[in-house]
């Protein structure tokens, strides 16, 4: 499903900053691995990379055999909006649209149908247990529950992939396992691949793979 | 100092290209306002220029408007006791039929008097006429030129040069070249002088003379010379020193100046916008930065300080750029409107240099600085008072206070009042403009709630025919209110202006070309001189039944026009036949019956004045002129009051006999010729030209081509206003670049997150570009509103202060759904750079902004 082959990312600033060396990472279709490692180890990077955010300075990397390398950004784009869904730390919800609003901007950009739109994201609100908060602002929710629309929108096409950066870092305790319950129940409900970056062992623990990042290279790759 | 250097220098660098935009708003509107006084300056100047080069040293000018008087009149003024010196003078622009050079100014004087008046420093001549000027007199043919002249032309003595006469194009012969000094500088070098006898003859003056130039005797003063002469010659004449001829020609361009300047101010008004939007967005954006200075203990006074002086610098830069910009400019512009005054006025001036004065540049430089410092005030005031808690506190911080808005409707009200009140009380001049500025302030102040209003209404609309781009875009303008309605003042500000002078225009254009139909229904026009509006050239009075003889002629009706000054305002006196003009047009009365000022003008009983002459002049029917003639003070009663377009500052009309008698003049500007029925008039037209084109020089114009050149003149007139539309489009059209680039980058993120779902690049150019659009429409629907009123005001401003013309208020509506695509247009052009910016930056660090 996804595949990087000899992946390295260099940031060409002012000094020369080498983020991700090397990287080699098969992830199988319905897997659900976890990226952990210390700060500035290139976990986002990594992330960023498989989810065409941004482009490696060298080596391969395949989403259902498609090299991302070779493709234009608006390609890349239509990629990553049929393949890929994000969930951020900070949840990245636009605030001027309230929740059906925010889940159903992917399916606007994509020219469904508003009825079907419409919907969709009524369903997804449904799934994340929001349903009652169609309405609502990002600014009148708590921060589980942004998360919670961050992660519906994430699945608004139902993509093979969801990526997600440190889902539960902006979270207190209690609201994190709540997301993470709700990411293991869609994973199991819609068998998604799933790749979480993540510092929290106990997130990295609820995966079937932990792959550790330690300055950029792949310093261990655990299969429970 | 240290504060400007630690935080204002690296914010200033970070957002350059705002504070380029920023500075360019002030560059235009300092650079307009420079430029125009400038050019207008050095018109003024040019014509000076020549009066005082012409005038040598004379003191006094006897004058009788343009129509001249009878050579009688010069033993008259010789024989005043307090007289040294008096010389008759002929004056008139001919063509001297050299392609580029425009027209040649003749000075026809008597050489053996004149010397004592002028110096004619000879550089090149036959040493007989150096020694003896009968020389020169003794040949007809002889000319002077100035050196100028004769180098750019590559002429020398005994070069001959054709100037088209009133007798056709005749051979002159250079006799001697004018050294640079004295009197070469006047009309740009375009000089020559030639016996007075002679100018008489080739300009159909017969024995009259334009004026006569007046040196007092020693010893005796000015004012006692001034004062002899009135009492000798009675109130027909003028006698003024050379420089009165300035001040009419500065009344003749009172109406064009005070345009110039209600633009140039409407475009420092726009460019006022600009700034004060660029530093409401900086002190939105350096909240958190104006927190931490508040609480590491920098007082208001400090914040507020350093938001002044940036105004300051920013102002000084602009106004300083600006003022180069405009003197760059003037120049150009000075030789344009110079040439429309020529062909327009028939106003003999030539721009060949610059009149820059510092001080009016100073004055630019200072309303810049003003305007940059004023606009930056309430920025900067609220850059004090942020509280440095709130400030360092994440979360919304554009929205406009409630306590705010409701401050400003109350305010807008209070101007509403006012303009109400003012509006009910306009005769009064001070009060009609108060009204004027209450009713505009009022809609700036609106502009703001408006514009709210306005950005919500159109959410549903946008989100419905592109859901995501036009939701983010609409929600991008609602949430940035003090972005947003600052450009769309600006805009609103500029298109109220391009409605009032479109609306001008518009009225004018159809009150011209009705008046065209109704006035200006001959067949064809037979002149001295392709340029109508030129007067210094007549026919002899046999041109009409000479006309009359050419088979297919139906009628001829011959006018006598010229300027005059009345109660010190110039305006024109047409002599007409006015029962034959009577017979065939029909004008549009405004006072008075139509037949009832036809018969007792007829009759020499009364005369009829335009609206303009009623209104400059403060006249009404029944009120008696008392006119200036050589023979004495004519005193007629108004008997009707017309719409007529002939002279803007104000036309008399008089029946032909009235003016032949009280003038002794017989000669003719025009003759007005109809063609017999079933004549084809091309025809016609050919048999004229064949029949007098002998005899005389002469121009047969179409009704059409004289319609055209009026046209066309009217085209020249407005261009410049035009052009000051573009230039307040323009700087409105900064302000939406400068708002986008501020949007783009407040949106950084929030357009990351959409290319991050699955935007395209042209889905999230297109999130720009509506934003750029919705700014467009929102102004062309506030600045429709606001113009609308702006042309009620600009109407009345003409009718009461710029030429007493009364138009009918028509809305320009084609006008302004030409200005539809120009706005979108623009405003689209505008969103391209911010468009392809938007699309261009990482998207990684995109997602990371904060």
């Amino acid at each position: 499903m996804v595949s990087l082959t000899h992946v390295s990312k260099i940031f060409d600033g002012k000094r020369k900053a080498t983020a991700l060396e090397d990287i080699d990472l098969h992830i199988d279709k319905g897997h659900m691995v976890s990226i952990v490692g210390p700060s500035g180890s290139g976990k986002s990077t990594l992330l960023n990379l498989i989810g065409g955010l941004d482009r490696p300075t060298s080596g391969d990397i395949r989403i259902d055999g498609e090299n991302l390398s070779e493709l234009s950004d608006d390609d890349l784009t239509r990629v990553r909006r049929d393949k890929i869904g994000f969930v951020f730390q900070f949840f990245n919800l636009l605030p001027t649209l309230n929740c059906l609003e925010n889940v159903a901007l992917p399916l606007h950009l994509r020219k469904w149908p508003r009825r079907k739109i419409e919907d969709r994201a009524q369903e997804l609100l449904n799934l994340v247990q929001l349903g009652h908060r169609l309405e609502h602002l990002p600014d009148e929710l708590s921060g589980g529950e942004r998360q919670r629309v961050a992660i519906a929108r994430a699945l608004s096409v139902y993509p093979p992939i969801l990526l997600a950066d440190e889902p539960t870092g902006n979270l207190d305790t209690k609201t994190g396992q709540e997301i993470l319950k709700l990411v293991d129940d869609l994973h199991a409900r819609l068998g998604a691949t799933i790749l979480i970056v993540t510092h929290d062992s106990e997130v990295a623990e609820r995966c079937s793979r932990t792959v550790v990042l330690r300055d950029g290279r792949i310093v261990e790759d655990r299969r429970q | 100092m240290m504060l400007l250097r630690l935080l204002s220098w690296p914010y200033l660098r970070r957002h350059l290209l705002r504070w380029i935009l920023t500075v360019a708003g002030i560059v235009l509107g300092v650079g307009v306002f420079v430029a125009m006084h400038t050019a207008n300056r050095s018109i003024f100047r040019a014509f000076d220029t020549t009066i005082d080069r012409i005038a040598g040293t004379t003191q006094l000018q006897v004058s009788a408007g343009e129509f001249g008087f009878d050579e009688s009149i010069l033993e008259r003024v010789q024989s005043v006791p307090e007289v040294g010196v008096a010389v008759p003078v002929v004056e008139a622009t001919v063509d001297p039929n050299i392609p580029g050079q425009g027209s040649l100014l003749i000075l026809g004087i008597d050489m053996t008097g004149d010397r004592s008046l002028r110096d004619y420093e000879l550089t090149d001549a036959d040493q007989a006429i150096i020694d003896d000027p009968l020389v020169f007199l003794a040949q007809p043919d002889s000319l002077m030129v100035t050196t100028e002249f004769a180098e750019r032309n590559h002429l020398a003595v005994n070069s001959k040069v054709q100037l088209a006469t009133i007798e056709g194009n005749r051979e002159f012969t250079i006799r001697g070249l004018m050294s640079s000094a004295g009197m070469t500088r006047a009309f740009g070098g375009n000089l020559a002088v030639m016996d007075i006898y002679a100018a008489q003859q080739i300009l159909g003056r017969g024995r009259r003379f334009d004026r006569i130039d007046v040196r007092a005797k020693e010893g005796v003063t000015i004012d006692d010379g001034q004062a002899a002469l009135k009492a000798a010659l009675g109130p027909a004449f003028d006698v003024d020193p050379p420089s009165a001829r300035g001040r009419h020609f500065e009344a003749l361009l009172q109406s064009y100046s005070t345009a110039m300047m209600i633009s140039s101010l409407f475009a420092l008004m726009v460019g006022m916008f600009i700034i004060y939007n660029s530093f409401a967005i900086a002190v939105t954006h350096r909240r958190s930065e104006i927190g931490v200075l508040r609480a590491l203990g920098a007082t208001r006074h400090q914040i507020q300080t350093l938001f002044l002086v940036e105004s300051i610098i920013a102002g000084t830069l602009g106004s300083v750029l600006g003022a180069a910009v405009g003197i760059t400019a003037a120049l150009v512009i000075a030789q344009w409107i110079s040439s429309v005054l020529e062909t327009a006025g028939g106003v003999a001036q030539r721009v060949t240099e610059l009149e820059v004065d510092p001080t009016l540049i100073a004055a630019g430089v200072m309303a810049g600085i003003t305007t940059s410092v004023v606009a930056a005030w309430i920025p900067a005031r609220n850059a004090a008072r942020v509280d440095p808690v709130q400030a360092l506190q994440k979360g919304k911080y554009q929205v406009l206070s409630m306590g705010e808005n409701r401050r400003r409707r109350w305010m807008a009200l209070t101007a509403f009042l006012i303009a109400s009140v003012c509006l009910l009380l306009s005769d009064s001049k001070p009060l009609f403009y108060t009204g004027y500025l209450a009713m505009m302030g009022a809609g700036l102040l609106l502009a703001p709630a408006l514009t709210l209003f306005l950005s919500k209404g159109l959410r549903p609309v946008l989100r419905r025919l592109l859901p995501a781009e036009g939701t983010l875009a609409a929600d991008s303008l609602v949430e940035a209110p003090r972005r947003t309605s600052a450009t769309v003042s600006a805009l609103m500000l500029s298109l109220a202006m391009v409605v009032g002078f479109g609306g001008f225009a518009h009225s004018f254009y159809s009150s011209i070309r009705e008046w065209m139909d109704n006035a200006l229904n001959p067949d064809f026009f037979v002149a001295p001189s392709e340029n109508l509006a030129t007067r210094s050239l007549t026919f002899p009075a046999e041109i009409s039944s000479v006309i009359e003889r050419v088979d297919g002629v139906d009628q001829v009706q011959v006018v006598r026009d010229a300027r005059v000054t009345y109660h010190g305002v110039p305006v024109m006196v047409i002599a007409i036949e006015t029962e034959k003009v009577a017979s065939t047009v029909h004008r549009t009365p405004v006072a008075g019956s139509l037949e009832e000022m036809n018969r007792l003008t007829a009759e020499g009983k009364g005369l009829f004045v335009s609206e303009s002459f009623a209104t400059n002049l403060k006249t009404k029917m029944g009120d008696v002129v008392e006119l200036p003639t050589p023979s004495g003070l004519l005193k007629l009663p108004i008997v009707g009051i017309i719409r007529d377009y002939s002279d803007l500052r104000g036309s008399l009309f008089i029946d032909r006999s009235v003016y032949r008698a009280w003038w002794k003049d017989d000669t003719v500007n025009i003759a007005r010729v109809y063609v017999r029925k079933g004549q084809n008039v091309e025809a016609v037209r050919q048999r004229v030209i064949q029949t007098l084109s002998s005899r005389y020089r002469l121009l047969v114009l179409t009704n059409r081509e004289v319609r055209d050149w009026i046209m066309k003149l009217l085209d020249q007139w407005f261009g410049m206003t035009y052009n000051q539309i573009v230039v307040a489009v323009l700087v409105a059209v900064l302000g939406i670049v400068n708002t986008l680039t501020v949007s783009i980058t407040d949106r950084k993120r929030e357009l990351g997150v959409m290319q991050a779902v699955g935007g395209l690049r042209n889905q999230i150019r297109w999130t720009v570009w509506i934003e750029a659009l919705t700014i467009g429409v929102m102004g062309l629907i506030l600045g429709t509103c606001l113009g609308a009123v702006n042309l009620y005001y600009t109407l009345g401003m003409i009718k009461r202060d710029l030429g007493g013309i009364g138009l009918d208020y028509i809305f320009p509506s084609a006008f302004m759904m030409l200005m539809v695509p120009i706005i979108l247009g623009a405003a689209w052009i505008a969103a391209l750079g911010p468009g392809e910016a938007a699309v261009r930056g990482s998207l990684v660090e995109a997602l990371e902004y904060e």
